[in-house]
């Protein structure tokens, strides 16, 4: 930054600055947008973390009476879905890409499904606990996190279903592919909270 | 949702009337960027005088010693709604109407990024605006546990509903983050991508740095505090323990989410008033501003350090001893950025041709206010002061020299300087001095006096005092009142003006800036071609142009 | 720059540097009575940072009316300043002297607190986690001094005072002078502060959780202790006294306290709500304040 406070931009500069036209270009001031908006959705998240490794780290009596900890297999398949869901997405995105309108749909129908199948997991798990919303910190802690981040899950997979239905408009991709990119950076961004998540509350037990 | 009557409800946007323009636009889902300015500023406006309101309320109550003019749970309700409203419905939406109303002029964009999105983040305001005002129709009253909410109290509930005063507060207050953050995203995307060809980073006005800086600030910070009051209203409304020491919650944590955001809050709201005070010093004193790339650069280094001292206000929380020491010098290092920026303006008035219009004695007494005004948040910085001063009127009075001295002030001489850009009309300069006189005296008399009762031990966020603090409480009550007095001059002046003010020239002040080269208000896309910048933003006491296609920007 | 100017700023600074030395000895005024060993050094700080901060308000708000009184020129005069972007030297100048006096500024508040810390551990605040859990090494090694214990109960809307020695409970908080005094503070429902102005001190009081505080009165007389964090509706009349008094009224008091049977306390805040002719405009439904304590010694005022 200092170097550039005492340097005044070249000419050069200023020329390409003006040949982008910057104006014009609203698919990449959304793409642009969405990454500023991702980044600080995260926080939220970050903040969330930040809460439950304190309230673990302090509270005298963690878990509710009676609890002893959180079965770790089948989350742990799960993640697996999940995770790999973000590669197929992005193959789905590559086909796209390559105007292979078939593929990418099959793909990207295969990532939505992996997401439902996530979500079904997630659903089974919290019915089968037996503690609730508000059975102390801990409570509160595992369905907040979990349901905050299931939620964003299920945004995905609607983003999905709009950009699969969008793909029969004809000549919908004539104008670029801002929204299936967003869509897809919005997987991984699930995705990446994911493992954070699961290390957080299934690992560190 | 709830079961309340509206009627008595305020619609808070009663636009001027304007005669050439249509004025029915204001009250349309407009996505003019100058429409959607003007629809924030006047909005915030009707909500700063209910929340003005409110504050001669409590003047009123604390003008005697006793709780003798309304009940205890009312006066409670009147601070936590006072300090809501002036923060989120004042400053901060007032803030984004001047930002969104010159940012795209300044640095030569047609509108925002994202047009339809900066409308409904508008629109978001008069809804939480109203759904805020209905907890007063609520059995259990509206929100009595401070603009902090700390728990447990903001979720102890003596009544049978869930849906209370807090509810809708936590409702609210998210609400609001909502339209903050669909505001940053717009703004950083406005400012990042859009700028005209040759309008370089270092050519952009301090002002629209100012602003880019607090929207980051916004970004960064803002989730933390829509964190904890998602976790805050499961708390009081589900029954879970997060907070909840009965259960083994750490009520301290919220007290963290809280400042994580609302200390870089505070920045967010000085920073584009800075920026005001970087545009108005050089038009009113003939002179560049002072070391510009410093000055710019400074917001930026003040968005850093923000983010990193929010444990200052906590030190009597029982934080450790380290935690305190670390924050008191992180929090202390704010004042060299904020330096630079006030020697910054001095020394560009310092042997300037100083004209002194509304805007320049506004700026200047805000500048000398707001020194003041940093001077005792230092002392507060330091732990030992603190532990004395924290939770009395003196941390009071800090504040309120910034957020009214220094904020409102400088928002007021924002609003004088681009009226005649705004609206095509001057606005008379006599009422202008007599506002400017009246809010002068009227927030030293009012907020001066606290800092000594404070001193003395005067706790905040009481109904009645000991007697020995009563003769301050005199002094503030009546410097109150004169504040409230003094919005009568500006509002006659402000609507005066718009109807039958004089026609203002597209540039009445030789100021230099794009959005002086275009009519006075500018048309709907602002530009007739785009500009073409050749220079940097100040270039006072000399000729050379702003932009290489002058004649071209306007129609005819 | 010729000698007129650095006689002129020679000047300015010496006027200043006097102004703000005597505005830095008016501090004291504007502070309540010293009644412990930590207000004076902590008035002594306030003193140095008033006068700091006199010289930086007064230096600028100098600069400024000055300018404005010589610079100002009519608004149709159309003349311009010179052109002047900046001054790197000057800009360094005024960023080094912020950060050098801020340095100063934090590491000087830090001694204090070291200070403090040495007479009253203000960091030993400790946490405990339920009452009753063990001292933490460190405060165990300070009990060398004699220490006079005093257990402090807040809740919504009331202060106690239990002396454990003796088993006394009282609503005025009697404290012996030049002895180092422990509180051990808890809450009921909600956070309360602890907060004497004459002592200059200040703490959060955890529900749940016991919180360490140690001082040392050195002056006689009667202060005020204010609730300092809100709890609530009735927040603003949680208060109680504070009597310093000499070790052997001190004794006196436990003792005839001792003799005394249990009766309710007065209770502002109770009486207040019970009390239905109040006329005041307005109000609702409040959090209903807890019956007012049984002590041994009732308020004396
Ligand atoms: C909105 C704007 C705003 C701004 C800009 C500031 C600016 C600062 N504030 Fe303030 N503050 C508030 C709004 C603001 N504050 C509010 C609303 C609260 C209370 C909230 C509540 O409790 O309800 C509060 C409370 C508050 C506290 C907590 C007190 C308590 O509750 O116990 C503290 C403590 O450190 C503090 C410190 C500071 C500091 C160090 C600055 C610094 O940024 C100031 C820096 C500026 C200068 C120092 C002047 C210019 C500098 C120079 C001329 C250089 C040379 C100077 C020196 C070396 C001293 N503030
Ligand atoms: C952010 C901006 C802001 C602004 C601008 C103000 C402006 C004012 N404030 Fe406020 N204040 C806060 C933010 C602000 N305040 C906050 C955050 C708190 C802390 C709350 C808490 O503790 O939780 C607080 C607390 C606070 C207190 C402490 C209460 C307590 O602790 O018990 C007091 C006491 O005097 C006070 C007074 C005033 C006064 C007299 C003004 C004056 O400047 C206002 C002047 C008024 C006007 C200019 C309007 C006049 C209008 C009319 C006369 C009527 C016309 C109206 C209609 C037709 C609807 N404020
Ligand atoms: Cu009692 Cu706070
Ligand atoms: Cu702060």
């Amino acid at each position: 930054m200092d170097s550039s406070i005492s340097t005044e931009k070249s000419d050069v500069a200023i020329a390409a600055h003006a040949a982008h036209a910057h104006e014009e270009d609203h698919a990449g001031n959304s793409m642009f947008g969405f990454i500023v908006f991702l980044l600080s959705e995260s926080v939220i998240f970050l903040s969330f973390f930040a809460g439950y490794i304190l309230l673990k780290t302090t509270t005298p009596d963690w878990l509710p009476a009676g609890v002893s900890g959180l079965e770790v297999s089948k989350p742990a398949i799960n993640t697996v879905v999940l995770v790999s869901s973000s590669f197929v997405a992005y193959f789905a995105e590559r086909a796209l890409k390559q105007n292979n309108l078939l593929v990418f749909r099959l793909l990207w129908l295969l990532t939505m499904a992996m997401g439902i199948y996530f979500l079904a997991g997630q659903a089974i798990e919290w019915s089968e606990l037996e503690f609730g919303f508000g059975d102390g910190v801990y409570g509160g802690m595992f369905y907040l996190l979990t349901g905050f981040h299931g939620l964003h899950v299920l945004t995905g997979v609607l983003l999905m279903g709009i950009m699969l239905a969008k793909s029969f408009v004809p000549n919908n991709y004539a104008g670029g592919h801002t929204g299936v990119d967003a869509t897809s950076l919005f997987w991984h961004f699930v995705d990446v909270i994911w493992i954070i998540l699961f290390v957080l509350i299934y690992i560190w037990q | 949702m709830t079961n309340v009557p509206v009627e008595g409800i305020k619609i808070p946007d009663i636009a001027h009337p304007e005669p050439q323009n249509n004025w029915r636009k204001y009250f349309s889902f407009s996505t003019d960027h100058k429409v959607i300015g003007i629809q924030y500023l006047v909005t915030s406006f009707v909500f700063f005088l209910i929340g003005g309101l409110l504050s001669m309320v409590i003047r009123a109550e604390l003008i005697t010693p006793p709780a003798d003019l309304i009940d205890r749970t009312l006066y409670n309700s009147m601070f936590t709604m006072h300090g809501t409203i002036m923060i989120f419905l004042w400053i901060f939406p007032s803030l984004v109407g001047l930002a969104n109303y010159l940012v795209p002029l300044m640095i030569g964009a047609r509108d925002m990024a994202f047009p339809r999105l900066n409308a409904a983040a508008f629109w978001m305001v008069p809804v939480f605006g109203i759904l805020l005002m209905t907890s007063y129709f609520l059995p259990s009253g509206t929100a009595q546990a401070g603009w902090w909410s700390y728990p447990p109290v903001s979720t102890q509930n003596p009544t049978d509903s869930v849906i209370t005063g807090e509810f809708i507060w936590i409702l609210a207050v998210a609400i609001s983050g909502v339209s903050s953050i669909m505001g940053a995203v717009n703004f950083v995307t406005t400012i990042v991508r859009m700028r005209a060809p040759g309008m370089t980073y270092f050519r952009m006005p301090a002002y629209v740095w100012t602003v880019l800086s607090a929207q980051l600030i916004q970004l960064a910070a803002l989730p933390a505090l829509t964190a904890g009051a998602i976790m805050l209203l499961f708390d009081a409304a589900a029954g879970t323990a997060f907070f909840n020491p009965e259960k083994g919650g750490n009520p301290v944590l919220f007290q963290h989410f809280f400042w994580f955001y609302s200390h870089p809050a505070v920045y967010v709201m000085v920073l584009p008033i800075f920026g005001v005070f970087s545009e108005i010093f050089p038009v009113y004193s003939r002179k560049p501003l002072f070391g510009y790339k410093v000055v710019a650069v400074s917001s930026l280094l003040i968005s850093g350090v923000s983010v990193l001292v929010w444990v200052h206000h906590m030190y009597a929380s029982g934080t450790p001893g380290w935690m305190r020491m670390l924050f008191m010098a992180s929090t202390m290092l704010v004042a060299v950025p904020t330096g630079i920026k006030v020697f910054a303006w001095v020394a560009t008035i310092w042997k300037g041709k100083l004209r002194l219009d509304t805007p320049m004695l506004f700026c200047l007494g805000a500048l000398l206010m707001f020194v003041f005004a940093g001077v005792t948040g230092v002392m507060l910085a330091s732990v030992p002061i603190d532990i004395h001063v924290n939770n009395t009127y003196f941390v009071v009075g800090h504040f309120h020299y910034i957020v009214f001295g220094t904020i409102t002030m400088g928002m007021f001489a924002a609003l004088y300087h681009w009226f005649p850009k705004m609206t095509g009309r001057m606005y008379f300069e006599g009422l202008g001095k007599v506002h400017f006189i009246l809010a002068f005296i009227g927030t030293n008399l009012c907020f001066l006096p606290m800092h000594l009762a404070g001193l003395h031990g005067m706790v905040r966020r009481v109904s009645s005092y000991d007697p020995e603090f009563a003769f301050s409480n005199v002094l503030a009550s009546l410097g109150g009142f004169l504040l409230g007095m003094s919005t009568i001059p500006f509002i006659l002046n402000m609507v005066g003006s718009w109807a039958q003010g004089k026609p203002a020239p597209d540039n009445p002040w030789r100021a230099i800036g794009l959005e002086w080269l275009v009519s006075s208000p500018p048309p709907v896309e602002n530009f007739e071609a785009l500009p073409i910048v050749v220079s940097g933003p100040y270039g006072y006491g000399k000729s050379d142009p702003l932009v290489e296609n002058a004649a071209a920007l306007k129609e005819g | 720059m010729n000698l007129k100017t650095i006689i002129g700023i020679g000047a300015y600074v010496a006027v200043l540097i006097a102004a703000s030395l005597w505005v830095g000895q008016q501090a004291y005024g504007w502070l309540p009575p010293q009644a412990t060993a930590e207000s004076m050094l902590i008035d002594d700080l306030f003193s140095l940072f008033s006068t700091i901060g006199a010289f930086v308000l007064l230096g600028i708000a100098g600069v400024v009316l000055y300018t404005v009184f010589t610079q100002s020129v009519s608004r149709f005069d159309t003349s311009d300043g010179p052109h002047m972007e900046g001054n790197i030297k000057l800009e360094i100048v005024w960023t080094a002297i912020p950060l050098l006096l801020v340095f100063f500024l934090a590491g000087y508040s830090y001694q204090t607190y070291q200070q403090m810390a040495v007479r009253g551990p203000m960091d030993l605040v400790h946490l405990h986690h339920l009452p009753g859990s063990t001292p933490t090494a460190y405060a165990a090694e300070m009990e060398t001094e004699p220490v006079e214990e005093v257990e402090v109960y807040a809740k919504q809307w009331a202060w106690t005072f239990r002396y454990p020695d003796t088993g006394v409970v009282s609503s005025d908080l009697h404290l012996p002078v030049n002895r180092r005094i422990r509180l051990l503070m808890t809450a009921d429902e909600v956070i309360h502060g602890f907060y004497v102005p004459a002592f200059r001190l200040k703490q959060d009081i955890m529900p749940k959780r016991v919180t360490e505080f140690e001082f040392t009165p050195i002056r006689e007389g009667t202060y005020r202790l204010n609730d300092s964090q809100f709890s609530g509706t009735y927040f603003a009349i949680m208060k109680a006294n504070v009597v310093v008094e000499s070790p052997e009224s001190y004794r006196q008091w436990l003792a005839s306290a001792a003799a005394q049977p249990a009766v309710p306390a007065e209770n502002p805040a109770y009486s207040e709500y019970t009390n239905k002719r109040l006329k005041r405009f307005g109000g609702w439904k409040t959090v209903e304040p807890a019956t007012p304590p049984l002590v041994n010694a009732i308020s004396e005022s």
